[in-house]
């Protein structure tokens, strides 16, 4: 009997991207999702990356929620912190007080819960992704690109309330300090449009720093795997194995990385706009 | 299961979920994205975060105060330690002063003794001097008493000898004369 190769290039793209279909474990088959669903002429119907994003969220909540009673729960008895609480804890205290509120300077706290939505909610995207049968919503633009939109419009709107119009249009309009006249003009005339891309760079580059480590990792994982298919030979696929093995436990780093990335990036750009004056 | 048969299983997989390229951007889902993004940042901030950050910080303050407390603790002792050192050495000098003091009455008192003893001895001495005069005047006289007994003896005997010898007479008287110059 000859094989025929599949396609591992079809197979990735397949694997990696959103689709109406679940394929659900153990053997129970897929679990089709309902189409056509519209609101404002857009096709809103859930996908599988909606699934696992609700799926996510639904985990963090809990975690949040359970971590946050069992420490309360603690503190009204007088004992010391410990178990799951006090691990989510140190977790949260870590991105409240070293990632958002060192890199947002003072007034951080207010952003504190957005940060820590953020961090978390990319964490558990990322990791459910890891499990088999499972998909990584954050390898997805749309996705990383709906997180970086409400990260830019957190950015500018925070800047907006702290600077006051004025100042947000100095963050806009740059005119370099002592500057007057027809140099002042010129000035403002080069740097506006660089000053607006370079606010709108910073989402950018956000959604696709998450989206390409997040799927990278992935096509790396499908490769290495696909060589089994194009050799059939029980000593590549025990390498490719083995391979895929450090790949997964990189792509668990890579997990807590680019969260971590996302959610400090996200607080440098909103503490660079707090403190434009 | 054979790799033949994975092959075909993965073959048939990857036809069947085809739903395009990991680059393709589905506003739909966008929608979904900020939708559940910003319900569950709801939900947290009103359930999740604040019922965890506030025991933390309640914690953290019933920590700080506890810290605080064992700082007023230590600083009290400090100054009770300093406080019962400076009794010490307060409780030491004053010993030393009733010590010194002590020895100077001591020294003084000796010093009056002595001096009266060296008085009374002064005393002592002079009366005895005294007596002594008076003892060698009252010798004196009863030695001179008993040479004139012992001269009119001689006398008496030299004149049973030799009565009315002028020269004799005259001896005796001299030899008197120089008894009373002697002391």
């Amino acid at each position: 009997m000859t094989l025929q190769g599949p396609d591992i290039g079809a197979v990735i793209f397949a694997e990696t991207s959103d689709s109406h279909l679940i394929e659900l474990p153990f053997g129970l088959g897929e679990w089709k999702l309902p189409t056509g669903w519209k609101l404002f002429g857009l096709d809103v119907s859930p996908t599988k990356h909606v699934v696992f994003m609700l799926v996510a969220a639904a985990l963090v909540f809990l975690t949040i929620w359970y971590a946050g009673r069992q420490v309360q729960r603690r503190h009204a008895q007088g004992r010391a912190p410990g178990g799951f609480g006090a691990g989510v804890e140190a977790l949260v205290l870590f991105v409240r007080n070293d990632v958002a509120v060192a890199n947002i300077g003072h007034g951080g706290e207010r952003f504190a819960p957005y940060v820590l939505t953020l961090f978390f909610f990319i964490l558990y995207c990322n990791l459910l992704g890891l499990f088999p049968w499972g998909a990584t919503a954050t390898g997805n633009l749309a996705v990383t690109g709906a997180l970086a939109l409400t990260a830019f419009l957190t950015i500018e709107v925070s800047g907006l309330v702290a600077l006051g119009p004025k100042g947000y249009l100095k963050t806009i309009v740059f005119v370099p300090p002592g500057m007057k006249g027809l140099g002042a003009v010129l000035m403002a005339l080069i740097m506006t449009p660089i000053e607006i891309i370079g606010k709108l760079v910073k989402p950018f580059a956000l959604c696709l720093r998450l989206f390409a480590n997040m799927t990278a990792g992935h096509f790396v994982v499908f490769a290495l795997l696909g060589l089994i298919f194009l050799f059939g030979n029980w000593g590549v696929a025990a390498g490719s194995v083995a391979f895929v093995t450090f790949m997964m436990l990189l792509e668990l780093l890579v997990a807590f990385l680019q969260a971590y990335i996302f959610a400090l990036l996200t607080s440098v750009f909103i503490g660079m706009m707090q403190h434009a004056h | 299961m054979s790799l033949p048969a994975l092959l075909l299983a993965v073959q048939e997989g990857g036809a069947e979920g085809g739903g395009g390229s990991p680059f393709d951007i589905n506003p739909g889902l966008m929608i979904w994205t900020v939708v559940v993004f910003l319900v569950l940042l709801v939900l947290l901030w009103k359930f999740g975060w604040p019922a965890l950050l506030k025991s933390v910080e309640e914690r953290e303050r019933r920590i700080q105060h506890q810290l605080d407390e064992a700082e007023k603790a230590r600083a009290e002792a400090a100054q009770l330690l300093e406080q019962q050192r400076r009794g010490l050495e307060q409780a030491r000098a004053e010993a030393q002063e009733i010590l010194a003091k002590a020895k100077a009455v001591a020294t003084q008192e000796r010093e009056v003794l002595l001096a009266r003893t060296r008085e009374e001895q002064e005393q002592l001495l002079d009366r005895a001097r005294r007596e002594i005069d008076a003892e060698k005047e009252k010798a004196i006289l009863a030695l001179r008493k008993e040479a004139v007994d012992l001269a009119i003896a001689a006398a008496s005997r030299l004149i049973e000898e030799k009565l009315d010898d002028e020269a004799n007479r005259r001896l005796v008287l001299e030899y008197l004369a120089s008894l009373e110059q002697r002391p």
